[in-house]
């Protein structure tokens, strides 16, 4: 219980280090790059390809369900445009980030402090959240931007895919449909879904790679806890996002 | 300039490293640090550099006492350190040239030095400390990885001495090389301190024989408290049995050094 205490102490530690180095424009435009590659680039193929598919199975799935118990279709383009909007083209992207990227971040992090290579950091009078996490921060949040924005895309597409060729949708008809339930209140809340999962990803995976020891078997155990953990984050915070819109907005 | 410990205590859980551990170093001097694994030899050298809090007593570098500076105030005092790692801690990232130059383009290396060192600048000291390790510039442009451990230590070594500082930390310096680089190294850093700069060399280790070649005093740890603090003949004559064992092992390890 302890222990669990002292990583989120060190989390909200981080945390607020990393958020006011950044709006103080501390930020290293190199390691801004890199991370962009590894979290935005590197991740925009399986983030294409999971929610393209994803988009065709939950199609299919609200459309048999409404011919089944109402045995009327014309709501698909809208419940599956605001199921995709609201939810599955924002979450989707978090926990494959999650599972790629904050998994390897861990594991960087975690053996540079085994190995020392952050004690030297110190040493060498940089400080290691500027060094390493500012610019995980920074590109985290405009790669989770970027990707959910290509993955309510293709999953829009790929619905439209279902209700054109097996429910007989036509293009116009489908994407009229869809304007008459989506809002750009649903754009504001996918968004700041993005901007909030894209910030408490790298920071979670950041924290548990300082916190890390024992040698090797201590970056796995980090390795582990970090994405259990940042997978949770990013379910409940989806929980209170959708909640507290429904509230506001 | 010296480095002065008053009376440190720090556990880990319920296991106590230091126990009220008293010494003083004195400016110039080389100073082993000895004791078996897990006795707080490396726990002893993270404290000046403050990357370990004592439980209690206090840290004096030069006229400050490490344990109540602010995050500023630390930056500076860690400016006047260098420390060589148990690991080489070269950063992954970096090819060996950009390790190495690293603390020279920091700002506290530039506020030290008062002013910008130009890039051919940095070039001649990089290539000045590479050679004092015995490395060649050819693996410059390699990264970490693409070197031997031993190469890796030492490159350690050269980046901890390209920002020229008073205090020299060594954690381990020989671990993982071979006779004839533990030898010159070894050399390396009894020069430091008997040079112009006579820089202050405290050294962690379990090489025997280098403590006797070269230190001045050495110290010997065991269970968290100071078992003895002599000079090396001293050490030699010594009674205590612990001592006695380590200093069989040197005379086997001499031994062996010179028949091979």
């Amino acid at each position: 219980m302890r222990q669990i205490g002292g990583i989120w102490g060190r989390f909200f530690e981080i945390s607020t280090r990393t958020l006011s180095q950044s709006l103080r424009g501390l930020w290293r435009w190199d390691g801004i790059a890199k991370s962009i590659v590894q979290t935005g680039i590197e991740s925009l193929p399986i983030v294409t390809i999971s929610t393209a598919f994803t988009g065709l199975v939950v199609t299919n799935e609200i459309a048999w369900h409404l011919d089944l118990a109402l045995h009327n279709v014309s709501m698909i383009p809208g419940l599956a445009g605001q199921f995709i909007l609201r939810e599955l083209g924002v979450v989707i992207p978090a926990l494959l980030v999650v599972s790629n990227v904050g998994a390897a971040t861990t594991a960087e992090l975690g053996s540079m402090k085994v190995t020392e290579q952050i004690d030297a950091l110190q040493l060498l009078g940089v400080d290691p959240v500027n060094f390493l996490v500012v610019p995980r921060f920074i590109a985290g949040i405009g790669s989770m931007l970027c990707l959910t924005v290509i993955a309510i895309f293709v999953t829009l597409i790929c619905a439209l895919a279902v209700g054109v060729f097996s429910y007989h949708f036509g293009w116009l008809e489908y994407l009229t449909a869809i304007q008459h339930f989506i809002s750009i209140k649903d754009i504001i809340c996918a968004m700041i879904k993005a901007l909030v999962f894209g910030a408490v990803i790298p920071l979670i995976s950041c924290t548990f790679g300082f916190e890390c020891g024992g040698g090797a078997e201590g970056v796995g155990t980090a390795t582990t806890n970090s994405v259990v953990t940042a997978t949770l984050a990013v379910i409940s915070l989806d929980f209170l996002l959708t909640y507290l819109s429904t509230l506001l907005l | 300039m010296s480095i002065r410990f008053e009376k440190v205590t720090k556990s880990f859980g319920r296991r106590t490293i230091l126990n009220g551990i008293s010494f003083e170093v004195h400016p110039g001097e080389i100073f082993f640090i000895i004791g078996k694994s897990g006795m707080g030899k490396s726990v002893t050298l993270k404290h000046i550099i403050s990357l370990l809090k004592p439980d209690s007593g206090q840290i004096w570098v030069d006229q400050s006492d490490v344990t109540r500076l602010s995050p500023e105030e630390l930056i500076e005092v860690r400016g006047k350190c260098g420390i060589v790692f148990q690991h080489p801690a070269l950063l992954d990232s970096l090819n060996l040239f950009e390790n190495i130059a690293f603390g020279l383009r920091t700002p506290q290396y530039r506020k030290k030095r008062g002013k910008h060192l130009s890039e051919s600048e940095i070039h001649q000291i990089v290539i000045e400390n590479l050679g004092r390790v015995y490395l060649d510039e050819e693996i410059l442009d390699r990264h970490p990885s693409q070197i031997s451990f031993g190469m890796q230590k030492r490159a350690s070594i050269a980046r901890t001495l390209a920002p020229n500082p008073d205090y020299l930390l060594f954690d381990e310096p020989t671990t993982s090389l071979d006779p004839i680089t533990t030898n010159a190294i070894t050399d390396l850093i009894y020069e430091l301190s008997r040079g112009r700069k006579r820089v202050t060399s405290i050294v962690v280790s379990h090489d025997m024989s280098s403590a006797l070649r070269i230190a001045d005093r050495i110290l010997m740890l065991d269970e968290g408290k100071i078992l003895e603090i002599s000079t090396p003949t001293q050490i030699r004559n010594s009674k205590n049995l612990l001592v006695q064992e380590f200093l069989a092992e040197a005379l086997i390890q001499e031994g062996s050094n010179t028949s091979s």
